[in-house]
C-alpha cells in the first residue's frame, strides 16, 4: 500500500484516483500497532479486555486506562491512539446524559456507539459552517459494550466511521491471530464465565510479558448492575481458572 | 436614529435610548372581510374602504389578493401590513414559479405560510397587525381558513373577521353554515350582499363599494367594484339629533 | 408620549400582549390498560365563537396522545414540535419513543421556553411500557405529574370537584380509593363531564371527541354538544 502514495495522501479530504482516503486508512493503521483489545458478547453480558503494556518498572499501572465507563449501562475499550479517544468519550458521556436528560431512560447501545461514529468523520474543515472538531482522522477504535432492552450489544468503531456490530471482537496489536482464535472458540451459548476466561485466554496467546493480574484489564457491562471494572482479585480468580484450564 | 426605520426590522423604528419601537397600534385599516363555502367552491366579500382613523381615507382599495391560480386571502386589519404580506407572498410565488419544477403551491400550503409568518412574528412581539382569510380549491375540495395577528389559525365552513364577526357571522351560521354543500351560487350571492348590506348599515367604518371574489374548479374571478342598493327611507321617522 | 409639568417624558402606550385565551376543555382518565382523553372541539375568542370544529387532541405515537387547552396558536405550535421530535426519536433510535420519553421530553420542551412561555396546559395520555394507562399533567413551564385524571381549561373549575368525587373517589369513606375505572365507567364519567358544562360554561360546546387507547390501538368517537 505504501508504493502506491502520492499526492492524495496529504489533503485529509481528497480522494485517490482509486477512490480511497489515504490518511483515514492511515489511521486505521495506527490502530494495528495499539496495544489489543478483546470484546466478547454473551447472553448474559458483555466482557471487555486489554493488555496493558508496562513499559518501565517505573510505570504505575493503575494509570493505563484503556476500559472507560460511557453510562451506567455502557462501556468501552480502546486500541490505537489512546489520546484522541478522550474527545470522542466525552462527546458518548455528554449524548448519553443529554439523553437521560430529556427521556427520562437510558440511551440505546446502538444509538450511543453511532453517535460515535458520527464524530470520526468530523475531521478536516467543517462544512457549511460547523465548527471544526479535529484537523485530521482520530487515530483510535473502540469496542463499545452495552446492555439495554435489546440485551447485550457488542460494537465495533473505527476511523472510518464505520458501525458494525460483532459477537467476538479483537483490535488493536495481533488482533488478527486473536480473532482467528475467537472465531474458532466463540460459541451461541458462552456463560460469561467461560467468556471471562477467553478473553484472558487470547490476550495471553498475542501479549509478549507473562499475562498478569497488573498488565491486563478487564470490564463487563451485565443487566442489572451494568458496567464495572473487574477488581485485581477478581482478576487473579479467573487467571487461576484459566491455569486449570490449560 | 431617532424615528428612522431600521433595515431589519422593516416595521419597527429605532427609538431615541436605542430601543426598538414596534407596532401598538394599526394605523389605516380595512374592515371586515366574510367568506363562505358553498356548492362549486369558496366565495368572499369586502368593501374597498381604507380608513384613517374615523376618516374614509382610500375609497378605492382592493382587499381580495389573489394568489396563485386558486387562493385569494383577504384581509382587514392595518393596510400596510397586508401590503408587506402581500410583498412576501409575491415573492414566494416568483421563487416558486422560477423553480420551474411544474409544482403550484396549493391554498393548504399558503395558508400554512402565512400562518407560520403571522404567527412568528407575535413570537418576535411585533405583529402584523391583520386578520386574514384564506380561500381557495384544492384536489376538489374547498378550503377556507383564518389567521390572526396571534397566529391564531381556525378552518370553519363560514368566517368573517373584524365588525363581520359580530352582525355578519351569525348571518351566515344561520343561512350558509349547515347547507354549504348545496347552496348555489346565486344563493351565496345573495346571503354575502345582504350580510355587506347590513354591515354598511351597522358598521360605521364600512363602505357601500365592494368586491366579490369566488374559487371554483375553473379558477378565480374578482368582480369589479359595485355597490348595493340600500333604502334609508327609516331615517325620515328618526326624531331628534337635529334632524 | 406623555408630557409631565416637570418636563419629564413618559412613554405613554398599551403594551401588546402576546397571549389569547381561546376557552375549551380537555380531560383525560387512566384505566388499569387503556386511557380515555376528551376534549370539546370549539375554539372561541371572547364572546365569538372562532369555529365550532378545531380539534384540540392529537395523535404523538400509536399509544400517546396530546391533549391542549390555553392558547390554540401555541397549542398547535407545541403539538407540531412535539410530533417532531418524537418523529426524529423513531428515526434516530429505530423505536416508538414510550410514553415515559415523550412526557420528559414534554417537561424539557416547555421548560426551554421558561421566559416567554407555550401558554398552553397540556395533558400527555396514552399506554405506558407496561401496557398500564398513563396520564402526565404539566403546567404552562413543564411542571410535570403522573396522574391518574386530569382536566385542564375553561370547565375545568367545573369538572375538576365532578371527577375528584368520580373517579378518584375522595372525601368518601369506606371506598378503594386506589380502585381504576372500568372502560365503561371512565366514557360515561367524561360524556357527562361535557355535557354538564357545555350548560354552564360558555366556552364549551359544539361537538365531543373521545379517544380511547389499549392494546388495540386509538379509537377514537364523535358526539355533538350543544351548538349555543
Amino acid at each position: 500500500m505504501f508504493l502506491t502514495r502520492s499526492e492524495y495522501d496529504r489533503g485529509v479530504n481528497t480522494f485517490s484516483p482509486e477512490g480511497r482516503l489515504f490518511q483515514v486508512e492511515y489511521a486505521i493503521e495506527a490502530i494495528k500497532l495499539g496495544s489489543i483489545a478483546i470484546g466478547i458478547r454473551t447472553n448474559e453480558g458483555v466482557v471487555l479486555g486489554v493488555e496493558k503494556r508496562i513499559t518501565s518498572s517505573l510505570l504505575v499501572g493503575s494509570s493505563i486506562e484503556k476500559i472507560l465507563e460511557i453510562d451506567t449501562h455502557i462501556g468501552c475499550a480502546m486500541s490505537g491512539l489512546t489520546a484522541d479517544s478522550r474527545t470522542i468519550i466525552e462527546h458518548a458521556r455528554v449524548e448519553a446524559q443529554n439523553h437521560t436528560f430529556t427521556y427520562e431512560e437510558t440511551i440505546p447501545v446502538e444509538s450511543l456507539s453511532q453517535s460515535i461514529c458520527d464524530l470520526a468523520l468530523r475531521f478536516g474543515e467543517g462544512a457549511h459552517g460547523e465548527k471544526s472538531i479535529m484537523s485530521r482522522p482520530f487515530g483510535v477504535s473502540l469496542l463499545v459494550a452495552g446492555v439495554d432492552e435489546k440485551g447485550p450489544q457488542l460494537y465495533y468503531t473505527d476511523p472510518s466511521g464505520s458501525l458494525v456490530m460483532y459477537e467476538a471482537k479483537a483490535i488493536g496489536a495481533g488482533s488478527e491471530g486473536a480473532q482467528v482464535e475467537l472465531q474458532q472458540s466463540y460459541y451461541k451459548n458462552i456463560t460469561l464465565k467461560e467468556a471471562e476466561v477467553l478473553v484472558l485466554k487470547v490476550l495471553k496467546q498475542v501479549m509478549e510479558e507473562k499475562l498478569k493480574n497488573t498488565n491486563v484489564q478487564l470490564a463487563k457491562v451485565v443487566p442489572k448492575t451494568g458496567y464495572s471494572i473487574y477488581s485485581l482479585g477478581e482478576l487473579e480468580e479467573i487467571i487461576a481458572r484459566l491455569d486449570e484450564q490449560e | 436614529m431617532n424615528g428612522i426605520s431600521s433595515f431589519e426590522h422593516p416595521n419597527s423604528t429605532v427609538t431615541a435610548d436605542g430601543t426598538y419601537k414596534h407596532t401598538t397600534s394599526p394605523i389605516v385599516t380595512g374592515t371586515s372581510v366574510l367568506a363562505l363555502k358553498y356548492k362549486d367552491g369558496v366565495m368572499l366579500t369586502a368593501d374597498c374602504l381604507a380608513s384613517y382613523g374615523s376618516l374614509a381615507r382610500f375609497r378605492n382599495v382592493e382587499r381580495l389578493h389573489p394568489v396563485g391560480k386558486n387562493t385569494i386571502i383577504g384581509a382587514s386589519g392595518d393596510m400596510s401590513d397586508f401590503q408587506h404580506v402581500q410583498n412576501q407572498l409575491n415573492g414566494l410565488m416568483l421563487s416558486e414559479h422560477v423553480t420551474d419544477d411544474d409544482q403550484v403551491l396549493g391554498t393548504k400550503s399558503i395558508y400554512k405560510y402565512l400562518s407560520n409568518i403571522m404567527y412568528n412574528r407575535r413570537s418576535k412581539v411585533n405583529p402584523l397587525w391583520n386578520k386574514f382569510i384564506v380561500a381557495g380549491l384544492e384536489d376538489g375540495e374547498s378550503f377556507l381558513g383564518f389567521v390572526d395577528l396571534y397566529g391564531t389559525t381556525y378552518k370553519s365552513p363560514v368566517m368573517a373577521t373584524g365588525f363581520g364577526a359580530h352582525i355578519a357571522l351569525p348571518i351566515l351560521r344561520k343561512y350558509a353554515e349547515a347547507r354549504c354543500d348545496t347552496l348555489t351560487e346565486e344563493e351565496a350571492i345573495e346571503i354575502l350582499d345582504n350580510c355587506m348590506r347590513v354591515l354598511y348599515y351597522r358598521d360605521a367604518r364600512s363602505f357601500n363599494k365592494i368586491q366579490r371574489a369566488k374559487v371554483t374548479a375553473s379558477g378565480i374571478e374578482i368582480t369589479a367594484p359595485y355597490s348595493l342598493e340600500t333604502n334609508w327611507d327609516f331615517a325620515e321617522s328618526i326624531i331628534g339629533y337635529g334632524a | 408620549m406623555l408630557q409631565h409639568k416637570d418636563g419629564s417624558v413618559q412613554n405613554h402606550q398599551h403594551g401588546w400582549e402576546p397571549y389569547v385565551d381561546n376557552g375549551g376543555t380537555s380531560l383525560a382518565i387512566a384505566g388499569e390498560d387503556f386511557c380515555v382523553i376528551a376534549s370539546d372541539t370549539r375554539q372561541s375568542e371572547g364572546y365569538s365563537i372562532n369555529t365550532r370544529f378545531d380539534p384540540k387532541i392529537h395523535k404523538i405515537t400509536d399509544k400517546i396522545m396530546l391533549a391542549t387547552t390555553g392558547y390554540s396558536a401555541d397549542a398547535k405550535r407545541l403539538t407540531e414540535v412535539i410530533k417532531m421530535q418524537t418523529e426524529r426519536y423513531f428515526y434516530k433510535h429505530e423505536k416508538n419513543m414510550e410514553s415515559h420519553a415523550a412526557a420528559q421530553m414534554l417537561s424539557v420542551i416547555l421548560y426551554q421556553k421558561r421566559f416567554f412561555p407555550y401558554y398552553v396546559f397540556p395533558i400527555l395520555a396514552g399506554i405506558d411500557n407496561e401496557g398500564k394507562g398513563c396520564v402526565y399533567s404539566y403546567d404552562p413551564v413543564g411542571n410535570m405529574e403522573r396522574v391518574t385524571f386530569q382536566v385542564y381549561g375553561s370547565a375545568s373549575g367545573m369538572i375538576q370537584p365532578f371527577l375528584d368525587s368520580q373517579v378518584g373517589f375522595k372525601n368518601q369513606q369506606n371506598v378503594d380509593k386506589t380502585r381504576l375505572l372500568t372502560k365503561e365507567e371512565a366514557i360515561s364519567i367524561a360524556v357527562d363531564s361535557f355535557t354538564a358544562a357545555t350548560e354552564r360554561d360558555i366556552y364549551t360546546g359544539d361537538y365531543l371527541e373521545i379517544y380511547i387507547v389499549d392494546a388495540n390501538g386509538i379509537h377514537r368517537e364523535q358526539k355533538p354538544l350543544k351548538f349555543d
